[in-house]
């Protein structure tokens, strides 16, 4: 009992003289601000005489892909304080901050023998004051520059913001040439930016909806060569073709990859009635997949491969249904006022993007896979065909003009609904298809 | 004809005016003393007043004596910044003031200048006064007492059963048996338990499978070790952090605040500081969903000591996005501090440490 007496004395007197641990003061941040982060790609330095020209156009190419995507907001050159004149010189951050500058992007090119460009490159963030992971190098042909400058672009998006970027990637399209009752049409890809346009096709031939595979290495589209929509896989490095589907008394059209590529959706018109269809490539075995007396069409993989979305008017409107990939009973998700039609799953998996048409006007609009949460992003007199960016961020479109000269344009917008833009090409466009990002 | 009588009447009153007024009806004189007065004369007449009047005095003041002049000339005052300017002399030959029909101006005089000693003076402590002091429980009304006798009888209760020292058989009717005995229960066990019974030896079937325990705090993350660029780095930072003076490293001694805690009002401004540069534009969809809790140790000039941002835990994504969101938490709390947080500097002990909470929930895409 004595002893039992002693350790409580002992503690007590402890309690009194250990002093209590401080306890931080905590304070919750719910609300901040939406604005594009103000960031800073002076020129980047030249290593050589050789590559003076080509380092500061790649610097350019950088800031443009970055102030593209609304997220970014480039300080220009001339209110720079600090000048970056060696890669290897420590950053004075201080200069930086001062002109609210709170991501830093330098970089150096060497041009070396046998026409091999070297990129280097580091991002800070300028007021931590410490490099946002290491610096990286790339290296390629001369002509690849842009490229380069794309890839830069890329990292330096996902080191900021957490997800990967789609600047390194290209869009297929269809041209448009000559008046609206004329119009001539081919196929064409381009850099995501407009740029570097390479035609595929003729214009001898309408073709339609192009869509690339989950490698970018090859296209489906939609051609009337035979007179009849037939489906066609190209390969883009050859550009060579074969048709794909070829029933007689049919038309097929609306083709999409699987994930895996192994497969293809898409529609097939017979009798009157058009149904959905699965074709493995490798064996040219199709499987219907819809039996429905009415029109069901547009199919599009989720990313997982074990779903597909499709618009389908058995309801007596035209909706987004889900059914399994290999069939089954299709469920509905959009029970909004209007007419749905050309769902595209995201590449996250998350979303699905539409076409809408609701009192005289479309929309480009996405929701969640149950139907929930539908957003209408563009409005116009048409708006349709949406194609996602890699990275499931960035949504491009056609969008159609009104009138006997009307002519169509792609453009982009942040599944935000800001951002909206047009993309850059030469004479009209339309259907655009994203690639997923080059290797 | 009435001629008679008003000479009559007149008559009449004229005697009784002299009756009344005259000496008709005067009592005789009381006999008195006399006293025999003998005659003053004039020069005994002027004696006797002169000791009435005052003496004769001279008609002017006599002037009062000058002065002796002063040895030494008088020294001219020497003004000086610490000293205050030298009064002029009061003559002490006190003057007639010359007619003036100005209004009458009093200067009033700087007092005496006294010596002012360094020592503060000793202040007799005020005397103790009764002070009442307010309890730190506010006096209760005591119950009131209860009745001792119960209102109502009880009946006395039982007594206690005590054990039985003998154990005993419980003893039935045998009919076969020869001898019988007189049927009897058998001794009741015991209800109390020889041995202390505690939780853990029930029936656990009873028990249940867990128990609901508050959930823990989130661990900090355990700190790694640094390598040298960091050190030095951190070394820098911190000998410039102690060249800013004000701008002392915070003390890293865990210490209870101390004085009174931070007002609504302090917290909401401190709020709303941060929220201004958090800038969410660039965040990832599953950043956006991530909820990064960020320690943060401030200057006592309200600037954060950058090297001390830390997230604390984070909660609703990948460690990526996680990381993507710490880094929009820091360059919120350095942007929006490089001027200093305005907090109050006597709750400095409040403030000195502090873990922020950045949860994106409304600033998600919807």
């Amino acid at each position: 009992m004595k002893h039992v007496l002693t350790l409580l004395s002992a503690l007590l007197v402890l309690g009194f003289t250990v002093p209590a641990s401080a306890a931080p003061l905590r304070i919750e941040i719910t609300e901040g601000v939406i604005e594009p982060l103000p960031y800073a790609v002076p020129d980047f330095v030249a290593e050589n005489s050789a590559a003076s020209k080509v380092a500061k156009d790649l610097a350019r190419v950088v800031a443009e892909d970055l102030s593209g995507t609304g997220l970014f907001r480039e300080i220009p050159a001339g209110a720079h304080i600090s000048k970056i004149t060696s890669f290897s010189s420590p950053v004075q951050f201080a200069d930086w901050k001062a002109i609210n500058a709170q991501a830093l992007v330098t970089g150096a090119v060497s041009l070396q023998s046998g026409g091999r460009l070297v990129v280097k490159f580091r991002v800070y963030d300028v007021f931590a004051g410490q490099e946002l992971g290491n610096g990286l190098q790339f290296a390629g042909t001369q002509d690849g520059w842009r490229r380069m400058a794309h890839k830069v672009a890329d990292a330096v998006y996902s080191r900021i913001t957490g997800e990967g970027g789609y600047f390194d990637s290209r869009v297929v399209f269809v041209s448009e040439t000559g008046p609206k009752d004329k119009r001539k049409k081919r196929l064409a890809i381009m850099d995501y930016d407009g740029a570097n346009v390479q035609y595929l096709t003729n214009s001898a031939n309408i073709v339609l909806a192009p869509r690339f595979s989950p490698t970018g290495d090859r296209i489906l589209y939609t051609s009337y060569e035979t007179g009849f929509p037939r489906i066609y896989v190209l390969d883009v490095a050859s550009v060579g073709r074969r048709v794909l589907e070829q029933q007689t008394g049919t038309m097929s059209f609306a083709p999409r990859f699987s994930p895996d590529g192994r497969t293809v959706v898409y529609s097939l018109s017979q009798g009157g009635n058009t149904d959905i269809y699965r074709m493995d490539i490798g064996s040219g075995r199709s499987k219907r997949l819809t039996s429905a007396p009415s029109i069901e069409t547009a199919p599009s993989f989720s990313p997982d491969g074990s779903r597909i979305v499709f618009e389908s008017d058995r309801s007596g409107t035209q909706q987004l249904y889900i059914m399994d990939a290999n069939g089954g009973e299709p469920k509905r998700i959009s029970f909004g006022q209007g007419r749905y039609g050309t769902p595209v799953w995201s590449p996250r998996g998350d979303l699905v993007a539409f076409t809408k048409q609701t009192k005289g006007r479309f929309h480009i609009g996405v929701m969640r896979t149950d139907g929930s949460e539908e957003r209408l992003l563009t409005a116009s007199f048409l708006d349709e065909g949406p194609s996602w960016s890699p990275n499931g961020r960035v949504i491009m479109f056609t969008r159609e003009t009104q009138g006997a000269s009307g002519s169509s344009s792609l453009y982009t917008v942040d599944i935000t609904g800001r951002n909206l833009k047009r993309v850059k090409t030469k004479g009209g466009a339309s259907d655009p298809a994203w690639s997923p990002l080059q290797n | 004809m009435n001629t008679g009588q008003y000479i009559s009447g007149i008559g009449h009153i004229g005697l009784i005016g002299w009756l009344l007024l005259g000496d008709a009806f005067a009592p005789a004189p009381e006999p008195f003393d006399v006293t025999e007065v003998a005659v003053v004369s004039p020069e005994e007449y002027e004696r006797i007043v002169g000791m009435q009047q005052p003496p004769e005095t001279d008609s002017e003041a006599p002037t009062p004596p000058q002065p002796s002049e002063p040895e030494a000339p008088a020294p001219q005052p020497v003004t000086t910044p610490d000293e205050p300017p030298a009064r002029p002399e009061r003559d002490p030959k006190p003057e007639t003031p010359p007619q003036d029909d100005s209004p009458d101006v009093t200067e009033i005089l700087p007092p005496e200048p006294t010596e002012v000693q360094d020592e503060p003076p000793e202040i007799a402590p005020p005397p103790v006064e009764d002070v009442v002091v307010a309890p730190k429980k506010s006096l209760r009304p005591k119950p009131r007492p209860a009745p001792r006798v119960a209102p109502e009888p009880v009946a006395q209760p039982e007594p206690e059963a005590k054990p039985d020292e003998v154990v005993r058989e419980e003893v039935r009717k045998d009919v076969a048996g020869e001898t019988q005995k007189d049927e009897s229960d058998a001794t009741a066990p015991e209800e109390a338990a020889k041995e202390v019974v505690t939780e853990a030896e029930d029936d656990p079937s009873s028990a249940p499978v867990s128990s609901l325990r508050p959930k823990t705090r989130p661990s900090r993350p355990t700190a790694k070790p640094e390598d040298t660029a960091t050190d030095r780095r951190s070394a820098i930072e911190k000998a410039i952090a102690e060249a800013a003076g004000p701008d002392a490293a915070p003390a890293d001694t865990p210490e209870a605040p101390a004085g009174p805690p931070l007002t609504a009002g302090e917290k909401d401004a401190l709020r709303v500081s941060v929220q201004r540069c958090w800038n969410t534009g660039s965040l990832s969809s599953d950043a956006l969903r991530t909820t990064v809790i960020v320690g943060v140790k401030l200057f006592e000039n309200g600037k954060p000591d950058v090297g001390s941002i830390r997230l604390v835990s984070s909660s609703g994504g990948s460690s990526d996005s996680a990381r993507q969101a710490f880094e929009a938490a820091r360059r919120a709390i350095i942007r929006c501090g490089a001027s200093g947080y305005n907090l109050p500097k006597d709750k400095y002990a409040q403030w000195r440490d502090i873990e922020m909470t950045f949860n994106p929930e409304k600033m998600r895409i919807k």
